[in-house]
């Protein structure tokens, strides 16, 4: 709920590639987090849900299948990049897709309630864009 | 610079206001320090690490001889360096208490190398590391302060533990750093262009503000609050959006903030919109006139750092005008004050 929420995924942060669809993604946290704390990537293209276990993440030139992150603590997030979902769906330069993602960070310094878990901070993004050529 | 006559609080301003101007294309650290010593918002210069320093907490010797280049070429004075103690760091357990150690020593070590005097730590900062970690901060002639901020407040459990194991060690190197956040008098008016784009009807953004705003412990107008947003037929994501806004504003009398001294050692000036009103700068939200006057009566001559925090709710104020605004009225305000002594 914020200015940061609608640059999550921006105007041009669709890729195609000879893989599949690239979603560039940028954080709505105000600070570098761990990559554990991407506890969450609910993802949706043109109406088809991805199973988180197909998408392959890249991040610091780093390439992680989504749930190696959780193992990734000595390595952060940066602000101002974005990382990239790499998604298996089939695309070609120009096509349009409809986005709806769910992005749930993990906040490791607020914790929560007599359990002290850790905030989870949602981000929901539902559009429409053109994938550029890679 | 707008600096304060002398024996008076001193202005500052903390990167975190910039939230959304570091996201704009071709903006980099040394262009945000550059453009708050430009726009003579100084003389502190406070930043949050993992926000700002790419590669914390382990900068390299490189970037540590970039940093400093960047803050000596702008003029502008590091008041503190806002770091964090990632307790949840790995999922499914919290750092041991030798893994916390460690964690905040290095950037306690970090902010000395960038030449930070203070640094900013979380309540989840147990007393028992801030312990262990007073003898690095002796060697380092580092402080670390514990930020005081929404929802807690002076009555809050870890606040009396805090003050308890400040007042046993009786030294420089600890203390608190009060944000306003804890003691506000009114919710922002930027919530209502977040609820806008959120979906939340203007009634319930007013049921919010009209709970909030009556008295007893916020805490405990939760369940009132969920069940007469529910009625209202609010979601149960709007219910959450609605809820931390009573988790992000305080309630506290600006007053108690005096029973924070002597162990103080820097100031987090949060505010939420400064705007002309009928008898010039005023802020809807936070009584600067009361703060102020606590802040001059405690002998206060550390940093007050403008934290600006709108940007989470909004982008319809520039940051940098925004806080040139709070700095036109502390400066004000803070002259004002009777000096030291004469007031008691």
């Amino acid at each position: 709920m914020g200015p940061l929420d609608d640059q999550v995924v921006r105007a041009d942060s669709l890729t195609a590639t000879p893989d599949g669809l690239d979603i560039a993604v940028h954080s709505h946290w105000y600070r570098a987090l761990p990559l554990p704390s991407l506890v969450t990537a609910d993802l949706t293209v043109d109406g088809e849900p991805i199973d988180t276990s197909t998408l392959a993440v890249t991040v610091n030139g780093h390439r992680y299948a989504f749930a190696e992150l959780a193992g990734q603590g000595d390595e952060y997030w940066f602000t101002t990049d974005p990382l990239v979902l790499h998604v298996p769906v089939p695309t070609a330069p120009g096509r349009e897709h409809r986005v709806q993602l769910l992005l749930g960070l993990s906040i490791p310094y607020i914790l929560t309630g007599p359990d002290r878990v850790p905030l989870v901070a949602p981000s929901r993004t539902d559009k429409t864009l053109t994938a550029a050529g890679a | 610079m707008t600096d304060t006559a002398p024996g008076l609080p001193r202005l500052g301003t903390t990167l975190f206001s910039l939230t959304l101007e570091q996201r704009r294309p071709g903006r980099d650290l040394a262009s945000l320090v550059a453009e708050v010593a430009a726009r003579d918002l100084g003389p502190g210069l406070e930043m949050v690490a993992f926000q700002s320093l790419r590669g914390w907490p382990r900068l390299d010797d490189d970037a540590v001889r970039e940093v400093r280049g960047v803050v000596e070429a702008s003029g502008l004075t590091p008041s503190c360096l806002a770091i964090n103690n990632d307790l949840g760091l790995y999922p499914g357990r919290l750092l041991s208490d030798d893994e916390s150690y460690e964690y905040v020593a290095v950037q306690v070590r970090g902010a000395a190398a960038l030449g930070f005097p203070v640094t900013r730590v979380g309540v989840e900062t147990s007393p028992a590391i801030l312990e262990r970690l007073l003898p690095l901060a002796e060697e380092l002639q580092v402080g670390i302060g514990v930020e005081i901020h929404a929802p807690l407040t002076i009555e809050a459990p870890p606040v009396a533990a805090l003050k308890d194991l400040f007042v046993r060690l009786d030294t420089p190197w600890l203390g608190f750093v009060p944000d306003m956040s804890s003691s506000m008098r009114a919710i922002p008016g930027a919530v209502d262009d977040a609820h806008r784009a959120a979906g939340i009807s203007p009634e319930l953004t007013a049921l919010t503000k009209e709970l909030w705003s009556e008295p007893g412990p916020t805490m405990a107008k939760f369940p009132e609050l969920e069940r007469r947003a529910a009625e209202a037929g609010a979601t149960p994501a709007q219910v959450g959006n609605l809820k931390m806004l009573f988790t992000m504003h305080g309630r506290m009398a600006p007053e108690r903030w005096a029973d924070f001294f002597p162990h103080v050692v820097h100031v987090h000036g949060k505010f939420y919109g400064v705007e002309e009103g009928p008898d010039g700068l005023t802020d809807p939200s936070i009584d600067w006139p009361a703060v102020a006057r606590v802040l001059v009566e405690q002998g206060y001559t550390g940093f007050i750092s403008s934290e600006y925090e709108a940007h989470a709710y909004s982008d319809r104020h520039g940051a940098f005008d925004q806080v040139r605004a709070q700095h036109d009225m502390l400066k004000g305000l803070l002259e004002q004050q009777q000096p030291v002594g004469a007031a008691r």
